[in-house]
């Protein structure tokens, strides 16, 4: 099944132009990495795609067939569109579970399906927090508020299996991990892994990929896919380096 | 006549008319004394933002017939079975003989209660601002409370003050004394109803000995259209602490003026502050701290939320006299505007006439944060619950202030209730 079917993208913030004309289709049970160098548009991409209202925005995409841009921020993620910041935001004073609830009841009324209960909440709250290896600790504090990198990310890791999105984008979720969370990290991303749902993965490294196998590798430059290929397209960046596909880019 | 004075010939008769008991002559010096002062205008320095003249034009309505009534309004008062506490009832500025008699029989607990009305010491009614004597000139009734050394009772003494809409001008007056290491807590919800305009002025004066304690929980959620001036003084002994919360939801135009004295050393005085404002609320929190002394400590954070046209004036003063060495005293102010038409005068103030202090004062102006407000959205909040959540995160640092338990469940609901329809302001 197509999940998401860009055509010819384009963003721009205060007047400049981030993204040119991107194309890329996903399917789901497919996992994508989108890789490329700073400033190439990545985070754009991620954030324009879970409905973030600064830029302004042209070209189309479908996702479960539906037109996309058209969809507030709120209902993208009721529909099924999750985004793992790059930056996950303190919000001291709101409780973690709190948020969570809230969140997983938002979906669940625009599904038409009856709002979950406090307990009923907790208990796969605490089953998920279980499962990833977290610290069930995570859940009674404020959201992101004192955490330290690698625990934002879990963090966001945890919502995502709490929410079970059809399309996860998680945008630069290996940025600043050591090993270990990487490997946290990983093992969350993989289990998430299933024939109806499609993954697009954000980073500027290849170490992600030896954790997460993608399907497909995406290299985006000044704002446009360059190249595309399977997994072996990462090791050749990692060898070559950027430099490698902004030539190829220019020629 | 001024415009925006009170009349002071309307104003005589209407104390004249009063029946000559035991307050008759509180009321004449206070009369006096007003007509002396009349009421602040802008041009006072503590009043700049906050112009009395629609106070002034109600009160000259009221005073040219006195016994003039509305019909009075029913209202939810639900309140006074959600907190426990020991309630009292003052009902358009006159005390409620049922919850008074149920006040009495707290004897044994070591609680002294009497009704102003039999009988007050001049001396004890405070006339020293223009609104306190105005009260005084006019005042019918009222309470004096005294919790005997040592005593702490099993719960909070509540005071629901309702101005039902029958009375359009109203008095209260409320003498605190808490003697030595006793601990009294003490809610007050003040309450209107009534579609016509009101103006309810109460003036609350507290006395700590030696090592008392007092908590003041104050929730005032007036209807819109009506005005409000509150005053609460407490003078502070060695080691006394005051910790004071006030939870300013509603009221047309509301005006505090919380004052702390200390006046020996070891005494603490802290204040908390929330208030909500949406549509045209105008509210005023002017605070002020002495220290007279030292080593002793005062601190306070006030917080608003203001949507719609409102405006709010926050001005928190800490005065540290001569000699006051060892004073400790901070002073924070925080603000979120949902609404480009919103308005906040803020003014933390420092006066320092001592040494050796820590002193620090503090004022932030904010819009919601946009990335916050995204993130949350990205998770399925629609745009409105996502200001309710940080509204309500912003709100929670004053809640955690909380001095008194028993109302905590009340307050959260109410502040759920509120931030709703604030939001709901656009």
């Amino acid at each position: 099944m197509k999940m998401l079917d860009i055509k010819n993208l384009k963003a721009a913030i205060g007047g400049t132009e981030i993204l040119s004309g991107v194309n890329l289709e996903v399917n789901a049970g497919e996992v994508h990495a989108i890789m490329g160098p700073n400033g190439s548009g990545k985070s754009t991409l991620a954030q324009v795609l879970a409905g973030h209202e600064d830029y302004q925005v042209e070209g189309s995409v479908e996702y479960k067939g539906k037109n996309l841009l058209e969809l507030a921020a709120e209902e993208r993620a009721r529909e099924g569109i999750f985004l793992g910041f790059q930056y996950p935001v303190e919000i001291p004073g709101v409780n973690n579970t709190y948020l969570l609830k809230a969140a997983v009841n938002a979906k669940r009324k625009h599904q038409g399906l009856e709002e979950m209960d406090a307990f009923e909440f907790l208990k796969i709250a605490r089953e998920t927090t279980a499962t990833l290896g977290m610290d069930p600790s995570f859940l009674n504090r404020g959201v992101n508020e004192g955490f330290s990198g690698g625990e934002k990310k879990r963090n966001e890791i945890l919502q995502m299996a709490i929410l079970e999105p059809e399309l996860a984008i998680l945008d630069e979720t290996d940025s600043g991990l050591d090993i270990d969370a990487l490997k946290a990290v990983a093992k969350g991303v993989n289990a998430m892994r299933s024939p109806e749902r499609a993954i697009v993965l954000v980073t500027h490294y290849q170490r992600l990929l030896d954790y997460v196998e993608p399907d497909f590798v995406h290299v985006l430059s000044k704002g446009k896919i360059v190249r595309s290929g399977d997994k072996s397209l990462a090791l050749k960046l990692e060898e070559k380096g950027y430099d490698w596909v902004r030539e190829a880019a220019n020629a | 006549m001024k415009p925006g004075a009170v009349q002071t010939d309307l104003l005589e008769a209407a104390v004249a008319a009063l029946p000559a008991d035991k307050l008759a002559a509180v009321r004449q010096a206070a009369l006096a004394q007003f007509t002396a002062s009349g009421l602040p205008t802008t041009r006072h320095e503590d009043w700049k933002y906050t112009n009395l003249s629609p106070v002034a034009e109600l009160s000259n309505a009221w005073l040219s017939d006195t016994s003039a009534t509305s019909q009075p309004a029913e209202f939810d008062t639900g309140v006074t079975s959600q907190i426990d506490a020991h309630w009292l009832v003052i009902e358009n500025g006159i005390v409620d003989a049922e919850s008074f008699a149920d006040l009495e029989a707290l004897r044994d607990s070591g609680l002294a209660i009497s009704r102003l009305a039999e009988g007050a010491d001049e001396s004890a009614i405070a006339t020293d601002d223009p609104l306190s004597a105005f009260n005084a000139a006019l005042l019918q009734d009222g309470l004096r409370l005294k919790l005997a050394a040592g005593r702490v009772l099993d719960k909070p003494i509540g005071l629901l003050t309702i101005d039902d809409g029958s009375v359009a001008v109203t008095q209260s007056r409320i003498l605190i004394d808490v003697e030595e290491n006793a601990r009294l807590q003490w809610v007050e919800v003040a309450l209107s109803g009534g579609g016509e305009r009101q103006f309810a002025n109460t003036v609350t004066q507290a006395t700590l000995s030696s090592g008392a304690v007092l908590d003041v929980v104050r929730i005032q959620g007036r209807q819109q259209s009506h005005f409000n001036v509150n005053r609460f003084t407490a003078r502070l002994s060695r080691d006394a602490r005051l910790n004071y919360n006030n939870f300013e939801f509603g009221g047309g135009l509301a005006r505090n003026d919380i004052i702390g004295d200390i006046l020996e050393p070891g005494a603490e005085v802290n204040l908390h502050g929330l208030y909500l404002a949406s549509g045209q609320q105008h509210i005023d929190n002017h605070t002020r701290v002495d220290h007279r002394v030292g080593p002793a400590k005062s601190t306070e954070e006030y917080r608003g939320i203001l949507n719609g046209r409102s405006r709010c004036v926050f001005n928190g003063k800490a005065v540290v006299h001569k000699g006051a060495d060892g004073t400790d005293a901070d002073q924070a102010n925080h603000n979120l505007l949902l609404s480009d038409k919103a308005e906040i005068d803020t003014k933390p103030e420092l006066e320092i006439y001592a040494d050796d202090v820590k002193c620090s004062h503090g004022a932030t102006v904010g819009q919601l944060d946009k990335n916050a407000l995204f993130y949350l959205r990205s998770r399925g909040l629609g745009r409105d619950q996502a200001t309710q959540v940080l509204t309500r995160a912003f709100a929670s640092a004053i809640l955690g202030k909380l001095a008194i338990d028993e109302c905590a469940d009340y307050l959260a609901a109410l502040l759920d209730r509120k931030l709703d329809a604030l939001i709901d302001d656009k």
